[in-house]
């Protein structure tokens, strides 16, 4: 796929560390840069650390060294205020994490009344929106567990979308979903692709980053071992641990 | 057809195992030769004794152009109108003095069994929200992450939880009572909330625990706040949870004020005591006062259910 890149670099991800208090080395000197607009798939084994580095991006989870910046800015300067940078990067768990205490109107509406201080009816206006947009426009009323996995799945990106990110982080949001919803989900996320918005997906689904990614990244034991378009990466993969992954899954 | 004949025939011995024991101690009661008065309680759970209408001058009654009974003074001024009072202690023409009683008025007053259980009802809402609000602050810090925070909730919770009640109200009321200079009622409140906000800070930190870790990442990863995330997210579904057990530990709270009775508040318990020495049916008035603290209890109980009810919309 081509798009417009405007020449700039939403994330720039440099010598990642990680390391958790267990003595478990996550993370060994990540890099990676994502540019405006682009679709980046990371994929490898579990346990690799896709999930943990993708999860440094909006730091949830803290590094132990390097620097991650976001839109051009240095996520662990003093100056930075957290909360603001989380406002531009939305991210879309495994298991939904929907607040189960709302429906599904109130889930999208939470944050964008009582972070970013919206008017109630502007933010029910888009809420609206963007439910219909993931094809949930009767489902509005319903709570979590009123909802199928895919449907609960669709309210999450929505939610996640409604405070207006310029990035999307998505951590293996078709694992945990019964085969027969993992289309829809990756159809909202296509269409997500299709409007330009920068995403960041990890996951299993091949198809998908063959499809859809400008660049497939592969990690293996918390190293970054290849960086290429989809077509180096899947037609001629160069790395000797890549092809043996491919093997195995393909 | 058998499940149900046999759910009757339990029913029925439920039933019989209760009158079984009513007997048991209707028998063992006769045997030290009680006997039960049920009446005298009535009047030291509301008091229906007339009150007199005395005479505040000295004066004659007459009646007046509408053909009302009133007292007038010697001068000629009309001060009381007795047309209001069912019962007249005098008639047309009498002399009264000052302070005579001329009538009496219906009345119907609490007895002291009924203010002792007002003064319960106080003592258990004002301690109830206090160890709501010492039981929410202390249960954020124990789950903190700031060691300070954490370690002061567990000192509290290990004090107040390693001591007993009675000898914490002793400590608040002779030594902090007289520290502070507070009263006994606010000693006995603070005691009391003390003591259950140490239970409710356990039942918060549980009830924070018990929900999943994702809640709190979906919520700081749309921007929220730690306080914002806890706020709408984190506490709403934490509440839900630990209604059951919070509602145990008001029962408790209801039925611990009665040692309050101990540093001279007259609650329900110090007034079933006065009563008793008073009344001499210590029997009848110790089930009574145990049947006013069962219906404390279960009207909580049965509230706090509805609540469950009603939040159990989502689910």
């Amino acid at each position: 796929m081509t798009r417009d890149y405007q020449g700039n670099d939403m994330i720039i991800a440099k010598n990642v560390e990680k390391i958790y208090p267990n003595g478990c080395h996550a993370l060994k000197k990540v890099s990676a840069t994502v540019r405006r607009g682009e679709v980046v798939v990371i994929v490898g084994p579990s346990g690799s650390g896709k999930s943990t580095f993708l999860r440094t991006l909006n730091q949830l989870e803290t590094i132990n060294g390097g620097s991650i910046s976001i839109d051009g800015t240095d996520m662990y300067d003093k100056k930075t205020d957290i909360n603001q940078l989380r406002e531009e990067v939305g991210m879309v768990f495994q298991g939904f994490n929907l607040f189960p205490h709302m429906d599904a109107l109130g889930n999208v509406m939470l944050a964008p009344i009582k972070v970013a201080k919206r008017n109630k009816a502007d933010v029910e206006r888009q809420a609206m929106e963007l439910l219909t947009k993931v094809g949930l426009q009767q489902r509005m009323a319903n709570y979590p567990s009123n909802l199928s996995g895919g449907q609960q799945q669709r309210v999450a990106i929505a939610r996640a979308l409604a405070m207006k990110p310029n990035i999307m982080l998505f951590d293996e949001p078709t694992s945990a979903l019964d085969p027969e919803m993992v289309g829809e989900v990756l159809d909202v996320m296509k269409s997500l692709a299709a409007d330009g918005m920068t995403m960041v997906v990890v996951t299993h689904e091949m198809g998908f980053a063959r499809e859809v990614a400008d660049r497939v990244l592969f990690m293996e034991d918390g190293q970054l071992l290849v960086d290429e378009t989809p077509e180096a990466f899947f037609d001629n993969p160069s790395n000797p641990r890549l092809q043996q992954f491919l093997s195995m899954i393909l | 057809m058998f499940a149900q004949s046999n759910r009757w025939f339990w029913h029925g011995v439920f039933i019989a195992v209760l009158l079984g024991m009513a007997l048991l101690i209707q028998s063992s009661s006769s045997h030290i030769n009680y006997n039960w008065n049920w009446q005298v309680v009535k009047p030291y759970l509301i008091n229906t004794d007339p009150l007199p209408v005395f005479a505040s001058e000295e004066g004659t009654i007459s009646a007046n152009a509408t053909g009302d009974l009133v007292l007038r003074t010697d001068a000629g001024d009309e001060i009381l109108n007795l047309s209001a009072y069912p019962e007249l202690s005098v008639g047309e023409g009498d002399l009264v003095f000052e302070g005579e009683q001329l009538a009496s008025q219906p009345n119907w007053q609490m007895g002291p069994l009924l203010k002792g259980l007002v003064v319960t009802i106080e003592i258990s809402i004002y301690s109830l929200i206090l160890a709501i609000i010492l039981g929410l602050i202390f249960g954020l810090m124990r789950v903190s992450s700031n060691v300070a925070l954490r370690n002061l909730a567990i000192t509290y919770v290990e004090i107040i939880r390693g001591t007993p009640l009675l000898v914490q109200i002793f400590i608040f009321y002779f030594f902090i009572g007289t520290v502070l200079d507070l009263d006994r009622f606010t000693a006995g409140v603070i005691a009391l909330a003390v003591f259950s906000g140490a239970y409710v800070a356990e039942i918060t930190r549980g009830g924070i625990q018990s929900i999943p870790k994702g809640q709190m990442e979906a919520a700081r990863s749309v921007g929220m706040t730690y306080i914002q995330a806890m706020r709408y997210v984190i506490l709403p579904q934490a509440f839900k949870r630990v209604l059951p057990p919070l509602a145990g530990q008001f029962i408790n709270l209801i039925k611990d004020s009665s040692l309050v009775s101990v540093i001279a508040i007259t609650d329900l318990t110090k007034a079933g005591r006065e009563v008793v020495a008073g009344s001499f049916a210590p029997f009848e008035v110790w089930f009574t006062v145990a049947l006013l603290y069962l219906v404390l209890t279960s009207s909580l109980s049965w509230g706090v259910q509805r609540l469950e009810k009603r939040l159990a919309a989502s689910d």
